[in-house]
């Protein structure tokens, strides 16, 4: 094999031929919100009929067909909820410790938006964000992680962005639209520059996508492919200021996936060079420009003064890194940090007790949850399955071991996505109901061991010894827990053959699109990769949905 | 035996012992559970696509031929690819590897300044106050876990009282006087400043233990050797007392001193990783749990082999240098 075909074999590569747009999403991957579409649970299509968590294989068959596509995935959800496939655990939050010298909020798709920091404080004029690691390459299209976003898209803009709680806004593009099944078009917003000094173009748009989606356009077999999913390519409108995206189908997320994905480069900026040059250096048209960049040290860059919106506020951001928490929350507490991500629980105290430091937290998009395999006993039991979910005290867990920051679900698809059910509410803790359940499954007497990963989620370890505390405490049940090594687990799970996946595991899943889907068909559709369920009913609901648009 | 040989023969044994680490550190890999495709592919991947992944990374062939596969690539200085990021396995290393040598250097500074006369202050003033704090001193030193007096110093100095930053490395030793001689006297001082502020801290961390063990064994060389008859004997000659600790008893104790300091290098190299993660240091320790934690093989075997490579290099120095001092080693 020679160097260059080796220079191939990496994650980036593969992460390209993934089959859907959830790819990382287990690795934590943050994601945008919907709003635009995300909220209109009231609009009478849902499934609005009071759930009643119980026993029963039964689907319900009283409930009127859906007739959009987020009442049938509400009508999923609800079906996950009533067959309970998971012990539904909390929704995880991203936990930022903030100075005094800087006004800035959390957004929901954990993006750190330098663009919306105003310092507080004449020191506040400079913002240092220390993030767990730093970028892998300042090439926009050739990453899948969230470090990297913080770094790249201070610099590079997308078609459309999300607003601080996951709605999408316009960005480069001014208006959008559905033309037919599998064709959008976006109005290319007038009067935007690239840090070079060329002018933003259709042209540049087309391509941009074009590199991501075709790894025989731009030199890049783009990890970020399947982000896109379903998109086939671009191509400029002719005579109007306009691209118009192709699809495989009628793509129901499409809008939601441009405003989470599809950094815009330049194209011929991107055309003479090379791909070493594109990885430290940026052409972007956003609010910041870069000053220096030293790889896997630190990133600078100062503001953009002829930015096409008002120049951000700050003059300078530096990004740098610290793996290590305590690190971390040093650089916050001794003023050469201004933003810090992830503080554990236990330095929670730290940042709050310090004069001029807070925390800033907010629901992220990552539900953590235990996996029950549909297939076998005592599992294969819906009765045991939701005796289980009764077992455990929810809110002391996300009190006691999280600190609050957590929310308690009752479903697959988290408050704010589309597709959420929200009359649909998390089990309550009821042993009495849940040793009822276990005798009517005819699995009294179980001994069940639930698998979790070390230290890959926030206390991941410690919430599955509460879970399986709880469960072991009914009288009929046995419960313990069994650590993991994630790469293990996660092979185990995500090799494509049920059968080789632990009967009980826990996981955590992140969705960067905001819509039910992307949680629900890999981890609980017959199809899925990592799937733990099948049922007729639930797949039905599920292809129903996908058939339909979202705008609707 | 001659000299010539004595090197021949440490080389040879040398050149073993790196084979011995590269053949382990290419087993860490089969012996840990799971696959390295577990590590490339998407977590959704489909079986066809993890099949495929597998062959690209030449997981299929059977092991014998990956084990000669693995060494002839790196003979040819070829340590692969970042399953991660996709850069050059050596290029990272190697780039993180000045980082580390200046922690290392640094805190053997630190060590070398402290222990010495701390450990001989301890045996010419045996049983008084001086030797008593030194003992203790060295005893705790000892005791000290890095990560904890990390932690501590960082609390006490950096966030308590801001004498120094928290973690990183602004400059490079090289990089700072490069900017002395570019850009001039004040810049390039400033740059030097910020270098020695940034690594002050995790010198003392990493150099303390060292110290400690450094002034114990000045301290029991020093007082074997004032407990000599070549000593008595220049004290009856009536030689002043400090011309005779330090010209002829304290050379004398420094020879194993110098072996043991040579050594303690080597270790420092591959030994800094809780300091480096620690105080965010830009070196191989860092790289090497990163590694770890993304199970990115390519650069935890490429960052292995180079310690160990470090730490056999280092002791062959010692070796021949101790040979070359004190030839009965070679007639050994």
């Amino acid at each position: 094999m020679s160097d260059k075909d080796r220079e191939g074999v990496n994650r980036r590569k593969f992460l390209g031929f993934a089959g859907t747009a959830a790819a990382t999403a287990m690795a934590g991957c943050g994601g945008g919100g919907d709003t635009d579409t995300a909220t209109d649970t009231e609009s009478g299509m849902g499934d609005t009929d009071t759930p009643t968590p119980s026993g029963g294989d039964e689907t319900p068959t009283d409930r009127p067909e859906p007739t959009t596509r987020d009442g049938y995935l509400q009508r999923a959800n609800r079906h996950a909820n009533e067959q309970a496939p998971w012990v539904f655990l909390n929704r995880q939050y991203s936990v930022y410790g903030k100075s005094a010298d800087i006004e800035w909020q959390a957004r929901a798709d954990e993006f750190i938006d330098a663009y919306a920091i105003s310092p507080a404080t004449d020191s506040g004029d400079d913002v240092v964000i220390n993030q767990s690691q730093m970028d892998s390459g300042l090439d926009p299209q050739d990453h899948r992680a969230t470090p990297t976003d913080n770094v790249v898209m201070q610099a590079y803009e997308k078609l459309l962005d999300r607003d601080l709680e996951g709605g999408i806004v316009d960005s480069l593009a001014d208006d959008y639209s559905r033309q037919e099944d599998g064709r959008v078009r976006f109005q290319i917003r007038d009067g935007v520059s690239f840090h070079s000094g060329d002018n933003l173009t259709p042209e540049d748009v087309a391509f941009s996508i074009n590199r991501i989606v075709d790894p025989d356009v731009g030199g890049l077999a783009s990890p970020q492919q399947d982000q896109l999913a379903g998109v086939t390519g671009a191509e400029v409108v002719d005579g109007e200021r306009a691209v118009d995206v192709m699809s495989d189908g009628l793509n129901p997320i499409l809008f939601s996936l441009f405003a989470s994905y599809g950094p815009i480069v330049n194209k011929s900026w991107i055309q003479s060079n090379d791909s070493s040059y594109i990885n430290q250096n940026i052409d972007g048209t956003g609010p910041f420009l870069l000053e220096t960049y030293e790889q896997n040290v630190q990133v600078v860059f100062n503001r953009n003064d002829n930015y096409w919106r008002d120049a951000a506020e700050i003059s300078s951001l530096t990004i740098t890194s610290a793996s290590e928490s305590s690190t971390r929350v040093n650089s916050l507490l001794s003023d050469e940090a201004d933003i810090i991500v992830n503080v554990p629980p236990q330095e929670v105290s730290r940042v709050e007790e310090n004069d001029g430091t807070s925390i800033a937290a907010a629901p992220s998009t990552r539900v953590i949850f235990n996996a029950m395999r549909y297939d076998v006993e005592p599992f294969d039991s819906p009765e045991f399955r939701q005796a289980i979910n009764y077992a455990i005290d929810l809110e002391s867990i996300i009190q006691n071991v999280l600190s609050t920051f957590g929310d308690a679900t009752g479903q697959p698809t988290l408050d704010g996505f589309f597709g959420y059910n929200s009359d649909t509410d998390p089990y309550p803790y009821d042993p009495d109901e849940a040793e009822a359940l276990v005798e009517a499954s005819g699995y009294a007497g179980a001994e069940i061991t639930l698998e979790t990963p070390v230290g890959r989620y926030l206390n991941d370890v410690e919430i599955a010894q509460a879970v399986a505390s709880y469960v072991d405490d009914l009288p009929n049940v046995t419960a313990s827990v069994e650590q993991r090594d994630f790469q293990t687990l996660a092979g185990e799970v995500t090799d494509g053959n049920i059968e080789s996946s632990p009967h009980w595991y826990l996981l955590g899943w992140g969705n960067t699109t905001f819509d039910a889907s992307q949680t629900i068909i890999p981890l609980l559709t017959s199809g899925g990769n990592l799937t733990s369920y099948s049922n007729d009913e639930f797949d039905r609901l599920v292809e129903e949905a996908q058939s339909l648009p979202s705008e609707q | 035996m001659s000299y010539g040989r004595f090197l021949l023969k440490r080389g040879f044994q040398g050149i073993l012992v790196v084979w011995g680490v590269v053949s382990i550190v290419f087993m860490l890999r089969f012996i840990t559970p799971g696959s390295p495709v577990d590590a490339v592919a998407p977590l959704d991947a489909s079986a066809e696509l993890r099949q495929r992944i597998a062959e690209e990374l030449g997981l299929n062939q059977p092991l014998y031929v990956q084990y000669l596969d693995y060494l002839w690539a790196l003979l040819h200085g070829d340590m692969g690819y970042s399953y991660i990021s996709g850069i050059e396995a050596s290029q990272m290393v190697f780039t993180k590897l000045p980082a580390t040598v200046e922690l290392a250097v640094a805190s053997s500074l630190v060590a070398i300044t402290l222990s010495i006369p701390l450990g001989v202050i301890s045996a010419t003033r045996r049983h008084q106050p001086a030797d008593y704090a030194a003992t203790t001193f060295s005893l705790v030193g000892i005791s000290t876990p890095n990560f904890w007096l990390g932690i501590m110093l960082v609390l006490l100095l950096s966030v308590e009282f801001g004498l120094f930053p928290t973690s990183g490395r602004a400059y490079g030793f090289i990089e700072a006087f490069r900017i002395l001689a570019a850009q001039g006297v004040s810049p390039g001082l400033d740059a030097l400043w910020q270098w020695l502020r940034h690594i002050f801290l995790p010198a003392v961390t990493l150099g303390t233990y060292f110290t400690a063990l450094i002034t114990r064994l000045t301290r029991s060389g020093m007082l074997e050797e004032l407990g000599q008859s070549y000593v008595q004997a220049t004290r009856a000659k009536g030689l002043p007392e400090s011309l005779i600790r330090y010209k002829h008893a304290l050379r004398n104790t420094l020879i194993p001193v110098i072996t043991v300091l040579g050594l303690q290098l080597g270790t420092l190299i591959g030994g800094a990783v809780i300091t480096e993660a620690v105080f965010s240091w830009p070196g191989l320790g860092t790289t090497l749990i990163n590694a770890i934690n993304v199970r990115d093989w390519p650069i935890l075997q490429a960052t292995l082999v180079v310690i160990g490579c470090g730490f056999v290099l280092v002791n062959l120095v010692v070796d021949a240098v101790y040979a070359y001092l004190d030839p009965q080693v070679v007639a050994e």
